[in-house]
Order: structure tokens, then sequence, then C-alpha cells
């Protein structure tokens, strides 16, 4: 992509994590961050706000990370989004699935804030 | 079976041969000694009546010739009983007996050529009755052999004959016309005695050896027998044991027809299922205990399992107790098939695993929230410290920058911890799962070492690759195994003095690759030794607490290291200090060791 990454979306339902994804993202990565705390809303956000790019925790009460990125994909508003996991648990097999659906990428958690921007920017311009 | 019998009976009709002239002799030896007296007590008489004076001396000498043949023939008697000789040297001894025998025909020969002529009417009628009676006798006696009675009957005939017909009177004269038919039939008849008696013996013979193939045919029946009875108490005896095994078997078994139909079943069937065998006995088990939908183990899949004959094992199927509780149970299903390959009967093994399923998914459901539980506030742990230390949002005074340091450190070693664990649950359960690839391992070692440099610094210990790794591949997965080598080396440079220097280097040996990884510390200790890829491993904890790792290390590189198909160990360095390596399969050998 030869666009710079500036506008990102998390959904995330830790309080704590989502401040310390702002905090990274914001300050170190000097990007704009949308934070959505109940993944039931993420996709009405994501239509709201047009990310550049959507990071899903994995583990999530009400609707999953995979439960909702299969969402996105069938919604053509969100279709085209580039979706990043963030994940404790995921194994290899499953992680190649989501990549074989499209996901964009997977950073396992816990993971380092001051590398997080890097990491994302990494993936960023790895996409077509 | 024909062969060996066809190549038995060859040697047999020789032996029959040799027994049946055996049988010949025997019995001409037999009546040898009633020829001898007869001889001796006709001579004797002979002797008497035609004793004269101008006759004295012939009469004489004629005595002693049958004096010493029947002598001659009584100690051949003797000799031949005493032998006892059997079937061996038959032919001999009839040769002996022939001579004896022809002998004593040639002493009544003598008889009539000498004595006939010399005497008057009266003795020569006596002569002719007492030699047609002992030509007519020799008949009786050999019989046995015509050609010995014709030898012994000519030595008699022929010269009677002559003297019969040259002695001028004219009734003697037409004796001796009708005396040589009655030797011919005399010979003809003893010839036809010959054959009759030899077809006695080879009877004789033939009873025999019926009789002893008969009795060699019952011994070998009595062992047959001995042998079916035997096999007979095996089979009940294992009959028996299969029998206890079954009744005594913590496992369900049924035994089936080709359509499933029980026919028996075992204790344990009767507590997994909580019916009494005669409630299922002539029932289908799938329509009786398998839950509609169960497809697992359906009428269609057992449908191909009849058809295909295979035994099959650990399949998994929902069952229904007499309760109506579910539960799931493991079969293993074993056709029985005859010559023909029909089903005669299937055995089923089953085991209730419910409490084994439930116990997998709690333990899988424990880890996976463990890890999630664990990870998530571990994430904010992190997170806000490594925030708090790049100094972006304020410094901090020098203490509390430090505590801020330790807590990251300490938080960081609990999630290695974790990480740990979890990993070695997977390995152990089975569950990771590898992504082997063609890994180049010089770049990995390279790779390593830039990775753990810093590490390494911290102890004041410098990493060294061998100068010039060599160029292989191995087939691997590269994360996996980067985990070893940083394992491997994060080890070394803990134990080894400051200053000091972690080397790694790279062999390739008949088709498998060796890594090295060698220190130069203290050496591992002897105690320690036969534990040192266990859980929670280390040798000296407070140690540990100083340079930190979570004792789990070397578990999981020798698990990792197994499932990539090779294997791990170390030995003590030359120099002190301990050297560990790794041995994996080598996907191509290295250039220099091609050319």
């Amino acid at each position: 992509m030869s666009q710079p990454l500036l506008r990102v979306l998390c959904v995330e339902d830790d309080d704590d994590i989502r401040r310390i994804l702002r905090l990274s993202l914001e300050k170190i990565g000097r990007m704009s961050v949308e934070l959505v705390a109940d993944p039931t809303q993420a996709i009405d956000s994501m239509i709201a706000s047009r990310p550049q790019l959507v990071m899903l925790d994995w583990m999530m009460p009400g609707i999953d990370g995979p439960a909702l990125f299969r969402k996105m994909r069938e919604n053509p508003d969100t279709r085209a989004m580039p979706v990043v996991f963030v994940t404790a648990k995921a194994s290899q097999r499953e992680l190649a699935e989501l990549r074989a659906l499209g996901a964009a990428g997977a950073i396992s958690k816990p993971f380092a804030p001051k590398d997080l921007p890097d990491q994302l920017r990494a993936i960023w311009s790895a996409l077509p | 079976m024909s062969q060996p019998e066809e190549s038995e009976q060859a040697p047999a009709t020789t032996i029959d041969a040799n027994a049946v002239i055996a049988e010949r002799v025997a019995h001409l030896y037999s009546q040898l000694p009633i020829s001898v007296a007869l001889t001796f007590v006709v001579g004797l008489l002979a002797t008497y009546e035609l004793w004269e004076l101008e006759l004295s001396r012939l009469v004489g000498i004629w005595w002693g010739f049958i004096v010493v043949v029947s002598a001659a023939s009584a100690a051949l008697y003797v000799a031949y009983r005493r032998a006892d000789p059997g079937v061996a040297n038959a032919k001999r001894w009839m040769r002996w007996l022939s001579v004896c025998v022809v002998a004593t025909g040639v002493g009544w020969g003598l008889a009539a050529a000498v004595f006939f002529p010399l005497n008057s009417n009266e003795e020569r009628v006596f002569l002719t009755l007492l030699l047609a009676g002992l030509t007519s006798v020799g008949i009786a006696l050999f019989a046995a052999s015509w050609p010995l009675f014709a030898g012994y009957a000519a030595s008699i005939v022929v010269p009677f004959t002559y003297v019969l017909a040259t002695s001028g009177t004219r009734l003697f004269a037409e004796i001796a016309l009708v005396l040589p038919f009655f030797y011919m039939i005399m010979v003809g008849i003893s010839h036809r005695l010959h054959h009759v008696l030899a077809s006695g013996y080879r009877l004789r013979q033939s009873y025999r050896r019926l009789t002893e193939e008969h009795h060699a045919l019952n011994l070998r029946i009595e062992d047959q027998i001995q042998e079916l009875l035997d096999a007979q108490r095996e089979i009940q005896a294992s009959g028996r044991k299969l029998a206890l095994f079954s009744e005594r078997a913590p496992i369900a078994v049924f035994e089936m027809d080709a359509n499933g139909t029980i026919l028996d079943m075992n204790p344990a069937a009767e507590t997994v299922f909580g019916h009494a065998a005669s409630e299922l006995v002539g029932r289908n088990l799938i329509r009786t205990l398998i839950p509609q939908g169960e497809h697992a183990l359906d009428q269609d899949w057992w449908s191909e399992f009849a058809a295909r004959r295979n035994p099959e094992a650990g399949i998994r199927a929902r069952c229904v107790r007499r309760d109506g509780l579910e539960i799931v149970c493991e079969f293993s299903l074993t056709p029985l098939v005859n010559e023909a390959q029909d089903i005669v009967s299937v055995i089923a093994q089953c085991r209730d695993i419910t409490q084994q399923i439930e116990a997998e998914r709690v333990k899988k459901e424990f880890t996976s929230t463990l890890s999630h539980e664990l990870r998530t506030p571990l994430t904010s742990i992190i997170g806000s410290l490594q925030l708090i230390n790049t100094g972006m949002f304020g410094t901090l005074d020098q203490d509390a920058a430090e505590l801020a340091l330790v807590a990251e450190r300490n938080a960081q070693r609990l999630l290695d911890l974790i990480n740990d664990i979890l990993d070695l649950e997977r390995i152990d359960s089975g569950r990771l799962s590898l992504n082997a690839e063609d890994v180049a391992l010089d770049e990995l070692l390279q790779e390593s070492v830039v990775l753990n440099r810093a590490y390494a610094e911290r102890f004041g210990v410098r990493l060294k690759l061998s100068a010039e790794p060599l160029k292989v591949l191995v087939h691997a997965d590269r994360r996996r195994l980067l985990q070893v080598l940083t394992n491997l080396i994060s080890n070394a440079a803990k134990f080894s003095p400051e200053g000091g220097q972690v080397e790694l280097s790279v062999s390739c040996t008949d088709a498998r690759v060796q890594v090295l990884v060698e220190d130069r510390g203290p050496g591992i200790p002897q105690e320690f030794r036969s534990r040192i890829f266990g859980r929670f491993a280390q040798a000296d904890s407070a140690l540990t607490r100083k340079k930190g790792g979570t004792g789990l290390g070397l578990a999981i590189c020798k698990r990792l290291i197994e499932l990539m198909g090779g294997e791990i160990g170390y030995a003590d360095r030359e120099g002190g200090g301990t050297s560990f390596h790794f041995r994996l399969p080598a996907q191509a050998m290295p250039a220099r060791v091609l050319h």
C-alpha cells in the first residue's frame, strides 16, 4: 500500500488493553485510533469511521474475533477492510485457516506496545 | 503322501524276493534231519542185506561214503540252526544243502550201479524197491526246490535206469523203459509243488508285512489319538482361559452374527449398557444400543464393514444405556471369517469413554482458559511497564526506573513460564502441529546468534559461530527450531563465566546434521544428569533466582527435536564446560561433501 497507515480501528473488550493500545498507536505510532469495546457494535463503527485497518481481539464475549471477521466478509461495506488478529491462543492451523479466508496477519498477545506500530506497518506495507 | 509310500515299496519287493528264498531254505533245512535219518537207516539196512564175503569190501566203502555224507549233512543242519541266518546268505545255505542232497543221491545211484549187477534177482528186487522208495520220498523232502529234487532223483534214476536196461532181464528192461517217465512225472510234480509252496511263502510274507504294517498303523493311530486328545485338552484350557478373559474383563465384549445380531455378551457388557444378557441376545446391536443419527456406527457403516471384512478399531459412537443415559463408547470390531470368506461372527469390544472424553474436554478448556485469562492481564502489565520504560511519558527517578525494569523483567519471566507450560501441554497431548519446511541451517544459526546476542551480553558472554557453518538443509519447523537454539544458547550463556564464550558449530555425518552449542561453564553436576531433560529441572535453584529460566526449556527442546525426527544430548567438553548437541536428518548434503 502506497498510503501511510494513519487510521486504525481496534475491537477489544478489555479496558486496560484498550488503554495500552491507544497509548501505543497514538503516542508511539502517531496514528488515529478508534476503540470499540462491544464487538456487536463493531461493524456499525467500521462503516461509520472507515478505518484503513481493523484489529480484532480473538476471544471476546458475545461474538469472538473469527466470527466477527466472517460477518465482516459477508457485509459489502466491510468486506475489503484488512484485518489483523490479536490473539493469545490461536494455533498455527487456525491462523493458517484465517489467512486463507483473507486475514492480513496476526499479532500474538501479549504484544510489545513499543513495537506494535511497526508490526502493524509491516503488515500494512505487505498488503497488495 | 503317495510318493513316500512308493519309495517305501520299491525296497520292500526286493526284501520280499530274498525273504521267499529264505523261507524256502528254512523249509528244506527243517526236513534235513528226516533225510539224514532215512539215509542212515536205509543205508544200514542195505549194508546188512548186501553184505557178502566177495562184496564186503565194496559194501564197506559204500557204507563209509553214506556215513560221511550223512555226517556232513547233519553237521550242515547243526551249523544252519546255530547261525539262524534269517534272510541273510540264504543262497549260500541253499548251495551247501544242494551239495549234501545231491551227494546223498549220488550215494544211492552208486548203490544201484555197483550192487545191482552183482546180485541175484531176489536182492535186485529188494534194491529196486529201496531205490524207488527213496526217490519218491525225495519229492516230499525236497519238493520245495524242484531243481534240488531233479538233481537228487537224477543221480539215482540215471545209473539205475542204465543198470536195469543192461541187466538182460526183460522185466527189468521194461522197468528201465518206464523209469524216465516216472522221473519226468515226479520232476513235474515237484515243479508244481515248488511253485505252490513259493506262492505259500509269498502269502506268508505278505501276511507278515500286512501284520507289521497293521501294527505300525495301529501305533500311528494311537499316536494321533493321543495328539487329538492333547489338542482337545489344550483347546479346552484355552477356551476356559478365553472365557475367563471375557468374563473378568472390564471391557464389554459382544459376539454378533454377520447382520449385527447379538449372539453372546460378557458381564462387563451388562454393566456398561445396563441390560441383562437375556434382554440383548437375539437383538441387533446397532438398532438397540446406538441412537438414531449416530453415523459413526449405523446400518450403512455396518453394511460396508460386513462387505470389507476388515477389523476396525477406535470407532467412537454415542450409545444409549437401558436407563436412557447417553454414553460415548469406543468400539473395536473384528470379523471372524471362514475359508469361504463368509463372516462366521463379529467380536465387538467396547469401552465406555464418556468420562475420558469429559476429562479431555475439561483439560483442553482449562488450558485454553489458563492461556487467555493469564495472558490478558499480562498483556496489560507488560504493556504498561514497557510504555513507562520507553520514557515517552515522563522520566522516573533512578530507583523507580529500576523497579519498573524489575517489574517488566519478572512479568516477562511469568509469561515465559506460561508459554513453556502451554508448549509442553500441547506437545504431550499431541496437539502441537509442526510447520515443517526446508530450513537452511547456517542462516538459522546466524539468526539465533543475532537474536540472543543481547541476552548473552547481559552475562558478559560472547556468542561465536564457527568459521564457516556448513550449508545444509533440514526439514523442520523453523520457528520451533529457533526456539530450541535460543534455549540452548541462553542456557549456555547463563552458565558461562563472565567474559566467557559460547561456540556454535554444525557438522554433518551419515545424512544427519549435528549442531553443537558449547560453553565453558562449570559443567553439569553428576546428581542432576539423570533428570536434566525432565520438567522443572534445575540444578541450582539459587542460580535460577539470580539468572532466570523456567526449568522447562530442555524438556521442551527434547520433545521438539524428537518431533522433528532427531535426538538431543550433551557431553562434557574437553577443557571444561558442557557441549549440548542435537541431530536432525539432513535434507540435502552440503556442497562440500558432494564434490
